[in-house]
């Protein structure tokens, strides 16, 4: 499809309930773009008010150009997106208000709304109009900005989404565990019914100071010399490694009056080991399902050296 | 425009590849981390290394920084581990020399007088096992052979950049490949015997070659900025 057939073919796409002609789309633009050698943008707007006075379209159409999740391959494009919130995570910085994913039936994409922009908060399963929101990318992954020049539109449709199972994909990882985060070990949960968030501070971000209930868990960093997971290790996980359940990791705790003493013994045993993780790949997260110390076949690995060698 | 702030890879390199990098440089973005560039085109700003503890003294004003020397098949490493990196710090002190340990370290060159050295400044060190350490191996050498071919076929920036400036003897490198692969496969019965005393011997000169440079290089750095970020 060549430049004026794919702009006619956006128009078209805008404007074809009210019985628009693409030949005469195509044709007029060719003049423009062709003949002329009028800018782009300024073709567009012709074409736009002919179809508005002849064929009596709605003047404000023109904002509501939808893109598709699954056109977004770019970065530094505006676009407006309907999309629902698939799910919030912890924004990691005071400059950014909110951060998450978001999906349509085309497919998911990272958004991020800049506490500048001072919009109202969107909520995870609800469907929103993203209007004028910039592209960029991040470290090969591609975001949409919401800043203070764009809208946000809470719909009452509910926005079908290409289902999860095509987000996160089943993976298996061999790496190192070159990084435990502080917030592993023996932490706290809310204990409020279906919250589960980790408590910081004596405190559930979201209700406060409530009756808090233990867990285990690792939140690190996998890192295969390419690139680097980070991996969340439930207290099955963690159990299966290193012999320590919860019930053990509140002993230990209660001996050395120390929450902290957990993380330590869970450092000195885990870090720097090769681990091979199964599991579940989000955008954000790499949650094992299986983990187990990597046991390589050294034999067999060493031939992989070897055909490499002969290769160069 | 940083949310997540992205976590830089932590390489794998052989001592002989990383030790011999001079040159430094940053990506366009403005928050680029500074990177080393290595003779074989390889961008690095960390490291996953597992070796040999060799030597771990105390330094600075107070004796409150550790300098280490991990060895691996090709050549040592020099790390300086002071207070400011706690969770490395308080982990060094309960581990011996002469053990195998496993370090995630940030790479930092400084500037001497007449050159510059690599050393590295570990965030995380525990202790290892021999069947970690022959991944690692194997690891490192498949990564280092995929940069050496990068090399020869001459088409990525990088690569352009470090032939420009190493000029690296490519063929050189495959033999140090080779030769840690073997060294390492030593226990799984492959070589002979003879061969093995023989590698220990040239080891051995190496690692005093080694130390003379280091104790010169020491004059002329200033220990407390190995502590900065
Ligand atoms: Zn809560």
């Amino acid at each position: 499809m060549n430049r004026v057939e794919k702009l006619a073919e956006q128009i078209f796409e805008e404007y074809k309930d009210y019985g628009v002609d693409k030949k005469e789309i195509i044709e007029k633009l060719k003049k423009l773009l062709v003949e002329f050698r009028v800018p782009e943008n300024e073709a567009l707007r012709t074409i736009r008010n002919y179809i508005i006075r002849e064929y009596g379209a709605p003047a404000t159409i023109r904002r509501e150009r939808i893109t598709k999740i699954e056109e977004i391959r770019e970065p530094n494009r505006w676009v407006t997106v309907k999309a629902k919130v698939i799910q919030l995570w912890e924004s990691s910085s005071p400059s950014i208000a909110q951060v998450g994913l978001i999906g349509d039936e085309t497919g998911h994409i990272r958004f991020l709304v800049w506490t500048k922009a001072k919009k109202q908060p969107v909520e995870e399963g609800k469907s929103y109009i993203f209007r004028n929101v910039v592209v960029d990318d991040f470290g090969g992954v591609l975001r949409l900005n919401v800043t203070k020049i764009s809208e946000i539109e809470e719909i009452g449709e509910d926005v079908e989404v290409k289902p999860p199972e095509d987000v996160s994909e089943e993976v298996e990882v061999v790496g190192a565990l070159v990084a435990i985060q502080q917030n592993s070990g023996l932490i706290q949960r809310c204990g409020v019914e279906g919250c589960s968030r980790v408590i910081k501070m004596g405190k559930c971000p979201e209700h406060g100071k409530t009756q808090p209930k233990d867990d285990l868990r690792i939140k690190g960093v996998l890192d295969d010399g390419y690139r680097t997971y980070e991996v969340i290790i439930n207290e099955d996980g963690v159990k299966a490694l290193t012999g320590i359940d919860l019930e053990k990791a509140k002993k230990i705790a209660g001996e050395t009056l120390d929450r902290n003493a957990v993380l330590i013994e869970l450092k000195k045993m885990l870090l720097g080991k090769y681990l091979r993780v199964v599991g579940t790949a989000t955008p954000r997260y790499l949650v094992a399902r299986h983990v187990e110390f990597f046991r390589p076949d050294i034999r067999k690995e060493v031939e992989k050296v070897r055909a490499l060698m002969e290769e160069i | 425009m940083t949310v997540f702030l992205k976590r830089e890879v932590a390489r794998r390199v052989f001592a002989k590849e990383l030790m011999s990098s001079t040159y430094t440089l940053r990506d366009d973005s403005e928050k680029s981390p500074l990177y080393v560039l290595t003779p074989l085109g390889l961008k690095c700003n960390r490291v996953f290394i597992i070796g040999v503890l060799t030597e771990k003294e105390e330094r600075g004003e107070d004796g409150n920084i550790y300098r280490i020397r991990i060895v691996d098949q090709t050549g040592s490493f020099i790390g300086y581990v002071g207070k400011y990196q706690p969770e490395a710090y308080e982990a060094l002190e309960d581990i011996d020399t002469l053990t195998l340990v496993a370090l995630t370290a940030k790479v930092r060159v400084f500037e001497g007088d007449t050159r510059k050295f690599v050393t590295l400044r570990p965030e995380t060190i525990s202790i290892a096992d021999p069947e970690s350490r022959d991944y690692w191996v194997i690891e490192t050498a498949i990564q280092t052979l995929e940069r050496i071919r990068e090399m020869e076929k001459g088409e990525s920036e990088t690569a352009k950049l470090a032939m420009e400036i190493y000029n690296p003897d490519l063929e050189e490198y495959k033999r140090a490949v080779k030769e840690a692969v073997e060294r390492m496969m030593e226990d799984y019965g492959e070589l002979e015997v003879e061969e093995e005393i023989l590698e220990g011997e040239e080891e051995e000169e190496e690692f005093e070659f080694d130390e003379e440079d280091i104790s010169f290089e020491e004059e002329e750095i200033d220990l407390t900025e190995l502590l900065e970020d």
